[in-house]
């Protein structure tokens, strides 16, 4: 077993066997999205190929593969099919330093995460995931099309603004454990057992982080983008067959990286009480700790689906104000709090009550500044401007 | 007169280079495509005689090749292309090739947050804004320079700065007290003994560090930031603070009716 010493051979291992199973994962997320609507709306969902319709997917793959591919005659052809390209590649390497498993380090061994190492980790995913903007911008743009331009306007100032409660919501994680990379969080919460997941900590940094994650992937309530009602496709009204299923191939691969982290960031990973610990090393433990693991992520994925039939999407200035009055304030308050129990050393099941105060208060502060008065004299507001531009 | 001829090596390239710059800047009628690009080529292939890192084994070399080589073809594609959506996208060409140089300079973090500030944020805005404003399609200043010559003058100005310092930081021998420079080029490594005790950056000294291999790491990078550099970093946010609030300030109010 010599040549499994090489790095390149566990690494290509590696890539297999997540590419598969993401590749997979996202053709049956289809279908369970399916079965859970209708279950929802207490309907039937897709049941017609294969027992239970467990086939759909390979029938609605060969359709995607065997369709048309209409490129239209007015769009710019290069940015057209770079579009789709950017969604699916940006997305994938993100998964690349998400830990799907006991993290190894050792030579020969399976290492459960693509690259291992990277002291970054939490911050590469956030650059990388930044750049899947350009696929939605490139392809609204690219298709010449006002809905299409529409669609990719909103788009960018969505993903602009929820990039910061993003990136500001895991400061606190970093704090606490003193590392932004995804294995460390991970083996720290798996070592101080089930009272050390994260989620006791910083409850508000895991609702803020699952939110602009999900607006970040701009699947419902935030999928403002290709809202059908107003906008018909949004930035994909102009793609077909193989491109138009890249981005939904991209917008998938990002819920499932999504559940990914947060179960690793703050539900602990793999752990555990009783069968998956740190310390567990009884024969076929990875087994249970990568089952653990993926329970907790089918978890998360199911609730991502279940949200998106359950709220409603936002208006615009909604979803503006939420990042921007709602997100990012919450988000500095939470750091700050972090903050304040670190440098006076107070024992850290503090940062619980104080989580739960702060996301009190600006449920109270929120709801208090959304009253009918102050919406009444915004009202009043002059349409002249508005009126007069219509007629230009 | 004899000072600027010593730089002759420097000063030679950089007119090449204004020259295929100007040649190329978007202008009515046809632009000479193949004499601009031999001028820049000659110019780069003449600066990277005193510029070239030192050679290390040939994955490095190759990745450094392809990253230069992508920042500067993408910087000169930015600057001449007449169309502003292909210049914005050129621009974060520019930036993700940059970021390579410094993801092989052992930089990650500076790498990434590069990437999530340029080209996540500021060129997605660009791109925003030209979209907004682009409705009628190209207009006349997309499809000519501005004044091309004095903007490539300037600009090289500026390189010629940036590279003359470059020269002195790489290809003088650095001297650190009491320590032999192990390798014969310790190039684009160390600073210079005077900006060492420039009193604004008090680097420590390596043998001081509690740990020697941070770096690279993000730690390494926080306790640079926030020690070494400390007085430089808090003067750069309170400049920041005061630009944020200069910009809240000057933008116009719900109330004025605008908007």
């Amino acid at each position: 077993m010599e040549w499994l010493q090489n790095p390149l051979i566990m690494a290509g291992v590696a890539i297999g066997i997540a590419l598969g199973g993401i590749l997979t994962t996202c053709a049956y997320l289809i279908l369970l999205e399916r079965k859970l609507s209708a279950w929802m709306q207490d309907r039937l969902g897709p049941n017609r190929v294969g027992p239970m319709g467990l086939l759909q997917p390979l029938a609605d793959g060969a359709k995607l593969m065997l369709k048309e591919d209409v490129i239209p005659g007015h769009v710019n052809k290069f940015l057209f099919v770079l579009g789709p390209a950017i969604s699916v590649f940006t997305t994938m390497l993100a998964f690349a330093v998400v830990p799907f498993g006991p993290v190894s380090h050792e030579k020969g061994q399976f290492p459960f995460v693509i690259a291992p190492g990277v002291d970054l980790g939490i911050v590469f995913i956030f650059a990388v995931t930044s750049l899947a903007v350009y696929s939605i911008i490139l392809g609204g743009w690219a298709s010449n099309n006002k809905y299409s331009a529409l669609g990719s306007l909103r788009a960018s100032a969505q993903v602009v603004s929820y990039e910061i409660p993003l990136g500001m919501s895991v400061v606190g994680l970093a704090l606490l454990h003193s590392s932004m990379s995804l294995e460390k969080i991970l083996i720290n919460q798996a070592e101080m057992g089930f009272l050390g997941w994260n989620i006791w900590y910083q409850p508000v940094a895991c609702l803020i982080f699952f939110t602009a994650a999900l607006a970040e992937s701009n699947r419902l309530p935030f999928d403002l983008t290709e809202c059908e009602q107003e906008l018909v496709g949004g930035f994909h009204t102009e793609y077909s067959a193989m491109k138009w299923a890249m981005f939904f191939l991209g917008e998938y691969t990002h819920v499932i990286t999504i559940s990914f982290l947060t179960s690793v960031l703050f539900f602990g990973g793999w752990h555990f009480p009783f069968i998956a610990e740190a310390a567990s090393a009884y024969p076929g433990a990875w087994v249970v700790k990568v089952g653990v693991l993926l329970f907790k992520v089918s978890c998360m994925i199911v609730l991502i689906q279940m949200l998106r039939w359950t709220i409603p999407r936002f208006r615009f200035d909604q979803l503006m104000s939420l990042a921007w009055k709602g997100l990012i304030p919450m988000a500095t308050v939470n750091v700050l709090i972090v903050m304040c129990v670190l440098e006076f050393n107070l024992p850290r099941l503090w940062l619980l009550p104080l989580s739960l105060l702060l996301f009190v208060g600006v449920g109270l502060i929120g709801t208090q500044a959304s009253l009918p008065a102050s919406g009444a004299v915004r009202r009043k507001k002059p349409v002249g401007p508005i009126v007069a531009a219509a007629h230009h | 007169m004899n000072s600027l001829l010593e730089q002759i090596h420097l000063l030679a390239p950089l007119a090449l280079g204004i020259i295929a710059v100007w040649m190329l800047l978007p202008r009515e009628g046809a632009r000479p495509w193949i004499l601009a690009s031999l001028c820049g080529l000659s110019a780069v292939l003449w600066l990277t005689k005193n510029f070239l890192p030192p050679a290390e084994d040939w994955v490095q070399t190759g990745m450094f090749y392809a990253f230069a080589a992508g920042a500067v073809l993408s910087g000169v594609m930015m600057i001449t292309e007449s169309n502003p959506v292909y210049a914005a996208l050129w621009f974060a060409m520019v930036t993700l090739s940059v970021c390579g140089l410094f993801l092989i300079n052992a930089a990650p973090f500076l790498a990434a947050a590069t990437v999530v500030v340029y080209a996540g944020a500021i060129v997605v805005t660009f791109l925003f804004v030209i979209m907004l404003a682009q409705q009628g399609g190209a207009t006349g200043y997309d499809r000519k320079a501005f004044q091309p010559t004095l903007a490539s003058i300037a600009g090289f100005m500026l390189l010629a700065c940036l590279l003359f310092t470059l020269q002195e930081w790489g290809g003088k021998a650095v001297v650190v007290e009491g320590e032999e420079p192990k390798t014969p080029r310790p190039q684009f490594v160390l600073p210079p003994a005077h900006m060492v005790t420039n009193p604004l950056s008090h680097p420590m000294p390596r043998s001081d560090r509690p740990d020697q291999n941070d770096l690279g790491t993000l730690q390494g990078v926080g306790r640079s930031l926030f020690g070494d550099y400390l007085f430089a970093v808090e003067l750069a946010g309170t400049v920041l603070l005061i630009a944020t609030i200069g910009a809240i300030a000057l933008s116009p109010r719900r109330s004025q009716g605008t908007l």
